[in-house]
């Protein structure tokens, strides 16, 4: 699959998650070696509020609010999401202790790929199998050996589209699980 | 969103929410409770009171603090007692979470099993002896009490006697204490104790110099400089020469 999906789109999606991953996991090794654990402890409040602040895109897609640059918000809800899940990543560290946070951190890790999925590749894909289809046919091949030199794409293309309609669903699960977390730690912590 | 999404999510979240309701320890308690209270493990606010956490004023219902190391909550005596001497009688405040926590997930950032001397009474905290023994060598077998002198309150060793006072351990002298204190006898020393220094060597330096009562090195040596001669004797040489 010369200059298919994959390299050029896949695999710098792939990179990025994976920098979330290698950052959550440098992270967290940094705050053991400085002994700093419990600031991860704290880190859910900052990533949460980062998350939340992340939706003005979403309201402002949706139009419940008309002001603000849609395409500057995009790129703040990318960021802030990516910046907040990894801060609850931290937050969560590599401890298994209640089964309702590690939920929400999966919801939270499915969110972030499929918002990803949706919003980094999925336009893109879209263009890049349509070129392709363009490519072939100027090229004089027949509708189905056009089908068939973008068979792979097109599979990759509608497995992404199946992940974009998993975004909004896991999103309200994430929403609730983690609202039950935060929920828990107020009624159980002792803030004072 | 479909309808059937809708369905799907709403009966997920219910089962979700039944579940942590019936079983509170494992859907959102922070980790294994301590095995001592393994019977509380779904009865959350037997510890926790709600919005303000778990308070001292819940644990003393069953623990008396009169009894904490002497007794167990049933009234038997401590047949195997975690310290030497009960001292939750002698703390400065019933404040339990001040050391303790039951939860496995909440004890990774507290350390664990450390005793914390300020929190005991002020007057019980300088009577070391209530609860520790006196070390058995030499030295600390004749020394009663007044422990704080050379060792602080946060740990024994390394004691807070400055070493120094009587001759800075440089690079040269980063030995085992028994090279100098032979037998761990802390009242005396030799400098003889490695290769460096014989009898026979220090003897010659020490009268090629006119100085012949060198038996004491301490008294002019306080380092390993030997022309830096600060010691008692030194002193007073030098004194007589300004």
């Amino acid at each position: 699959m010369t200059h298919s999906l994959w390299r050029q789109h896949i695999l710098p999606f792939t990179l990025l998650l994976g920098l979330l991953a290698a950052a959550t996991l440098a992270g967290d090794t940094l705050l053991h070696r400085l002994n700093l654990v419990w600031v991860g402890r704290y880190l859910g409040i900052p990533g949460t509020i980062l998350i939340i602040g992340s939706l003005v895109y979403s309201l402002r897609k949706r139009q419940y609010i008309t002001t603000g640059n849609p395409r500057t918000l995009l790129i703040l809800h990318e960021f802030a999401a990516w910046l907040g899940s990894l801060m609850v990543l931290l937050h969560a560290g590599i401890h298994f202790n209640a089964i309702l946070p590690w939920l929400a951190t999966v919801a939270m890790g499915v969110n972030v790929i499929s918002g990803m999925v949706g919003k980094l590749l999925l336009d893109r894909s879209r263009r890049h199998v349509r070129g392709q289809r363009d490519h072939f046919q100027l090229r004089g091949l027949s509708r189905p050996e056009v089908e068939q030199a973008v068979f792979w794409d097109a599979v990759t293309l509608d497995a992404m589209t199946q992940w974009r309609k998993v975004h909004i669903p896991i999103f309200i699960v994430f929403a609730v699980l983690s609202l039950g977390h935060i929920i828990s730690i107020f009624l159980f912590w002792g803030w004072v | 969103m479909k309808p059937i999404v809708k369905v799907i999510l709403a009966i997920n979240l219910t089962v979700l929410a039944v579940l942590v309701f019936a079983y509170p320890h494992l859907m959102v308690g922070p980790g294994k409770l301590i095995p001592g209270h393994k019977e509380l493990n779904a009865d959350c606010f037997a510890c926790h009171a709600p919005f303000s956490g778990s308070a001292s004023e819940r644990c003393v219902v069953c623990h008396k603090p009169a009894a904490i190391g002497r007794l167990t909550t049933t009234g038997q005596a401590v047949t195997k007692p975690l310290t030497s001497t009960p001292f939750h009688q002698k703390l400065i405040s019933e404040d339990c979470m001040a050391c303790h926590s039951d939860h496995a997930g909440v004890k990774r950032f507290r350390q664990q099993g450390r005793f914390n001397h300020a929190l005991l009474k002020t007057d019980t905290r300088e009577l070391c002896h209530e609860c520790h023994k006196s070390p058995s060598d030499s030295l600390h077998q004749q020394i009663t009490g007044n422990c704080g002198r050379c060792h602080g309150q946060e740990k024994w060793a390394p004691a807070s006697f400055d070493h120094d006072k009587y001759f800075e351990l440089d690079r040269d002298h980063t030995v085992r204490c028994v090279t100098c204190h032979v037998g761990n006898d802390y009242n005396r020393y030799t400098c003889y104790g490695c290769h460096e220094h014989t009898p026979a060597n220090i003897r010659r330096k020490h009268v090629e110099e006119g100085i012949r009562d060198f038996d004491n090195c301490v008294e002019c040596h306080r380092n390993a400089d030997e022309h830096d001669i600060r010691g008692g004797r030194g002193k007073i040489e030098h004194q007589r020469k300004d």
